[in-house]
């Protein structure tokens, strides 16, 4: 039995992250290793942001992208995935998805959101990025889509969007779901 | 501040870099520490439902990047997908800033 890694594309291309958000120059070679190591499959998802936003674009709460284009825009990324992923799963594959904790977007556990604050790029990212305990725009449609087999498949958050970002805390709790998944 | 760490260089790359073959070259680890990031395209058997759409979006975000002045190449492999993101990246008025082989 194979175990697939969806991971967020920030996870191999740093390059894709917002203004000032890159922790790395590309490939966060730690959980390449990892994932090697347990013979896992890898695969990269989509950025819903970059896109949509560009390169450039800054850090954003979940309520800025809460919009009906980009609610469509992240269902057309998401669609090709859930299919894949159902076949996977129906070929008796484990699957796991991989998101970025602290992400609009892409957060799984927690996700960048407030109901006032708008991602007012003349602070410093330090001072003021309000998380919530939720999951992101994306992931949260990808696993609506997936509906009733959401349940068979393993989501983790890497915290690489957090303020208090700990790498060796985070590698430890993504090597703890993949190990569960296999 | 956080800082920002990226490289602004990316190497579209086959499935056979991320996941190759038991054996064979690991490219993916020296790109890494070449500071690549990397945009892996879909690798084989991707379900027909699927294929055009996954390309579609690796497009946009290729062309994205080009459009904001970063470096993109291609790494070219052997396998159809290179081929055919080649032809999906032409058709939307861009190319890559270059090419490299994959040595075995």
């Amino acid at each position: 039995m194979t175990t697939i890694c969806y991971l967020a594309h920030c996870l191999l291309n740093a390059n894709s992250k917002v203004d000032e958000g890159a922790r790395c120059s590309g490939v966060w070679s730690p959980v390449v290793g990892m994932l090697r190591e347990r013979g896992a499959v890898i695969r990269q998802m989509p950025c819903p942001e970059l896109a949509f936003g560009g390169t450039r674009r800054f850090w954003a709460v979940r309520e800025q992208y809460d919009t009906r284009a980009f609610r469509a825009h992240c269902e057309r990324l998401a669609a090709p995935l859930a299919a894949q992923i159902r076949a996977d799963l129906e070929q008796g594959d484990r699957v796991v998805i991989v998101g970025i904790d602290g992400s609009p977007t892409m957060g799984v556990e927690l996700t960048a959101s407030s109901d006032d604050w708008g991602g007012r790029p003349d602070k410093p990212l330090d001072e003021d990025y309000p998380v919530r305990p939720g999951a992101g725009l994306f992931t949260e449609i990808l696993l609506v889509m997936l509906a009733q087999d959401a349940p068979r498949i393993r989501v983790v958050g890497v915290g690489q969007d957090l303020l208090d970002y700990d790498e060796a805390r985070e590698m430890a709790k993504l090597r703890e779901v993949v190990a569960d998944a296999r | 501040m956080r800082g920002d760490g990226r490289s602004r260089r990316i190497l579209v790359v086959p499935d056979s870099v991320v996941n190759p073959a038991d054996g064979r070259t690991d490219h993916l680890s020296a790109f890494a520490d070449e500071g690549w990031g990397v945009v892996a395209l879909g690798p084989p058997g991707l379900v027909p439902v699927a294929r055009d759409a996954w390309m579609e979006a690796i497009v946009d975000q290729v062309v994205t990047f080009i459009d904001d002045g970063y470096l993109v190449v291609l790494a070219e492999g052997d396998d159809p997908e290179s081929e055919r993101f080649s032809r999906a990246l032409r058709e939307a008025g861009r190319d890559v800033s270059g090419h490299i082989d994959l040595p075995e």
